[in-house]
């Protein structure tokens, strides 16, 4: 074959891949206009079914009649939508009815796909709807290898507060990143007892490397029957555990918390004294006045921002002390007073968070 | 004579093989990859998220020089923007306009001391403002020291452990930092996270915000489309499976605070500070070991003005050439380095030969090929066999880009959308893609002659309260 004819092979191949590129884009548009001429109408109609039964005016029954004239995928994205608006108790009756359709059978099947899609796809209709019966499922689910089917597993534990799950998701914490970690903490409050009981196991475990990481979702809790545990790490040998029990303390308005918390404010790790004097701060205790009015002049800034912010939460006196140190001698102090004292409330707010 | 035509012409068509084979690779590893975001996109729970307190705390920073006619608009779309905790820090890198005065106005400002350390070392400070109207606002206000400087300024005062820099001319869109923010939900790895850019240019703007999109009609912005959508979605799709991307767009990039500390911050002298910055941030984590991805995330969107008029895109694409001129030459210790992974084998090859050297091989085509022509060397027929399958494999690659905007986001809903779309990628070879070789050509040229500096950029402005169609 000569040069001229492998490029004219090369030339006629182009020419053929860009047209038929070009009847892949239309034929595409077309199937997606036909698709959603048929589809609209079936939503609409499902809306308004969901709107009748939310108000008492039909049965599930018709809901699910809806729901089936639907592809699996627009159906769960109407479940999404309308979980949100339905009073629990009949959220719990339509996904029990739900279990006895040929669509969330299929969906279910998805479970032990090879596909993540499908399995992410299984995972979020058992955040919306699973039931005791599927715990076998999410636990799977829960593990699976892909972040998205995961994340998606861990909502189900809103709706589904089995020891079991929470067991599992309690062991993959420290594993996961902290906005995952956050995510976890917020649909892990209502299984709390559960939770909780986990925790305090997990508590002992003086010398496990993910105990940081452990107190700071059990922190999230804002779980009284933690405080204990905490103040008893309080001087744990690792900074960031005693920075996440700093972080943590300021949720309790405890004499033990504030005790710990003022020999945290002297630590010698910095971002411990920040937390410390943060957490002083959101409890408020006059008695602690002068520790926070001495982190004003701490060597490091963070610590003395947090200070100043700290301060202002102690209403006059902290008000007060604030006053002073923008009059004061150390230069450090007197900017960071004059920054928070210019602070609107809400500015404030939003600073401290 | 015609030995040395005949090698030289073999030189570049395996040259030219070579790369297309590469961008095929990309094409058809953007194929899955489009297929997953896609899916991950749909199946968002924006709702839940916005309620949990999982999404981490964003610094969004905006460099702004002589910004008056679009600043405000762009200010408030930004602080209106659907995310839980997050805060904004404008950076007035000594306009010469009224841009502070429109932000004094606009948003209520009062100076406050200066009390954060400044890590990273810019131009001096000349005030530091918080606004009594909206509290998330920061306004730094200091001397001129171009938008790597201003960038640096942001980070020293921004609180949080994510920044994100984004051109004052840029439109956000509502829900693009929660989608942003997603590759964190699914990981702990990132280092850093790149959005897409489209083109504003012909859509209709109302209250900072694209409220219909639109592909430009006229030729110049309109082919920017194009280009656009063949970089975002299948170039940097495509990377995202190779793991070594080098480019995060500077206009709208999501970084982890405590790396761009480590590396130093922007680096000022740059010509072209977004790549500068990835390689260095790649370099930086690699030669620590630091696991951690660069993934592009395709859904958020950002929406920015593209150059209208020929002298100002083509300042434009010397510039970037520029500077990738000079990042290549910077860390040409990267190349071929295997300590750098698949960044030193893969990323930087094809950034150095693939990209940087393009221009010069092609006019050596152009050149090559005429003179083979005219010293028979060549047959005319063959010289033009091989100009019709080069440039079919352009049309190829951008008509591929255009069939994953339709399979996937959509953003071009209307039919006539659609055919400009195809008539643009179709037509981009012929002319267009030429002159954009000799703009890029010229970069060779100015590399030293050129000192760095804002970029020059005419801009008609979002403006005001209201409807308005950008260009």
């Amino acid at each position: 074959m000569t040069s001229r004819q492998l490029l004219v092979i090369v030339a006629l191949g182009q020419g053929a891949v860009l047209v038929g590129l070009i009847v892949l884009i239309i034929v595409h548009r077309w199937i997606r206009r036909r698709r959603s001429a048929v589809l609209t109408p079936r939503r609409a109609e499902l809306d308004v079914v969901m709107q009748r039964w939310t108000l008492g005016q039909c049965g599930s029954d018709d809901v699910l009649r809806a729901l089936a004239r639907l592809p699996a995928s627009l159906a769960i994205e109407a479940l999404v939508t309308w979980s949100a608006r339905v009073a629990s108790e009949r959220w719990q009756e339509l996904s029990r009815a739900l279990e006895h359709q040929w669509w969330p059978r299929l969906v279910r099947a998805n479970s032990r796909s090879a596909r993540w899609w499908k399995r992410l796809e299984c995972a979020r209709f058992l955040s919306l709807a699973a039931t005791q019966h599927d715990i076998g499922r999410v636990l799977r689910l829960l593990r699976d290898t892909h972040p998205a089917v995961q994340l998606a597993a861990a909502t189900t534990l809103e709706r589904v507060g089995s020891p079991v799950l929470v067991a599992a998701a309690l062991d993959q914490l420290p594993f996961l990143g902290p906005t995952v970690q956050a995510y976890y903490a917020s649909v892990l409050k209502r299984a709390r007892p559960a939770v909780v009981r986990h925790l305090l196991q997990l508590f002992r475990r003086l010398d496990d490397p993910r105990l940081s990481r452990i107190i700071e979702f059990a922190g999230r809790l804002h779980e009284p029957v933690l405080r204990a545990g905490f103040t008893t790490l309080a001087t744990h040998r690792d900074a960031e555990v005693r920075t996440q029990v700093a972080r943590a303390l300021g949720k309790f308005p405890h004499a033990e918390s504030v005790a710990a918390l003022g020999c945290l404010v002297q630590d010698e790790s910095w971002p411990v004294r920040a937390q410390a004097v943060r957490s002083l701060g959101m409890i408020a205790d006059p008695t602690t006045l002068p520790l926070v009015r001495a982190a004003l002049q701490d060597a490091e800034w963070w610590v003395r921002l947090r200070a100043g912010l700290a301060l202002a939460r102690f209403g006059a006196p902290g008000r007060n002390a604030l006053l002073q140190a923008e009059v004061g001698p150390d230069a450090a102090s007197r900017d960071l007073a004059r920054l928070v004292l210019g602070l609107s409330a809400q500015a404030l707010m939003e600073y401290a968070a | 004579m015609n030995g040395v035509l005949h090698d030289i012409n073999i030189a570049i068509l395996v040259y030219f093989l070579g790369l297309n084979s590469f961008y095929a690779l990309l094409l058809v590893l953007s194929i899955p990859e489009v297929w997953a975001q896609t899916r991950l996109a749909e199946d968002e729970d924006f709702q839940r998220l916005m309620q949990s307190d999982a999404l981490p705390p964003i610094s969004i920073l905006v460099p702004a020089h002589n910004e008056s006619a679009t600043i405000e608009a762009s200010v408030t779309a930004i602080l209106t923007l659907e995310y839980r905790t997050f805060e904004v820090v404008v950076v007035n890198d000594g306009s010469k306009d009224a841009t502070l005065d429109q932000l004094r106005q606009a948003f209520d400002l009062y100076e406050v001391p200066r009390t954060y350390p400044e890590t990273l070392p810019t131009k001096p400070l000349r005030g530091v403002y918080r606004s009594r109207t909206r509290t998330r606002l920061l306004v730094v206000d200091k001397e001129n020291g171009g938008k790597a400087d201003s960038l640096n300024a942001a980070i020293n005062a921004s609180r949080f452990p994510l920044v994100i820099a984004v051109d004052a001319d840029t439109l956000i869109e509502p829900d693009a930092l929660l989608r942003l923010t997603r590759p964190f939900l699914l990981g702990r790895r990132i280092a850093a996270v790149g959005g897409t850019i489209r083109v504003a240019n012909g859509c209709t703007v109302k209250d900072g915000r694209v409220t219909d999109a639109r592909v430009p009609r006229r030729f110049l912005p309109g082919i920017q489309v194009v280009e656009y959508l063949r970089a975002f979605l299948f170039g940097r799709l495509g990377w995202n499976r190779l793991g070594g991307s080098l480019i995060i767009s500077g206009a709208f990039g999501l970084f982890r605070k405590e790396y761009l500390h480590a590396i130093g911050g922007y680096r000022t002298t740059s010509v072209v500070e977004d790549l500068d910055l990835v390689v260095r941030l790649h370099r930086y984590l690699r030669q620590r070991k630091i696991d951690y991805v660069i993934p592009f995330v395709p859904d958020p969107v950002a929406w920015t003005e593209v150059p209208e008029s020929a002298r100002i895109l083509s300042r434009q694409r010397e510039r970037w050439h520029r500077g990738l001129i000079a990042a290549m030459w910077l860390y040409k210790g990267m190349l071929f380095n295997p300590r750098y992974g698949r960044v030193g084998l893969l990323a930087m090859p094809f950034f150095t030969f693939g990209e940087m050297l393009a221009p010069v091989v092609e006019v050596g085509g152009y050149v090559g090929t005429l003179l083979g022509v005219a010293l028979h060397a060549i047959d005319l027929p063959f010289a033009l066999l091989f100009l019709l399958v080069a440039w079919g494999y352009g049309m190829l690659l951008s008509l591929w880009a255009v069939v994953l905007e339709e399979v996937s986001f959509r953003r071009y809903g209307r039919v006539g959308d659609l055919v400009r779309l195809l008539g643009y990628a179709t037509f981009e070879t012929f002319g267009y893609r030429q002159l954009t070789v000799w703009w890029r050509l010229k970069a060779f040229l100015g590399l030293w002659t050129r000192r760095h500096a804002w970029g020059e950029m005419t801009r008609k402005g979002f403006d005001a309260p209201g409807k308005q169609v950008v260009g």
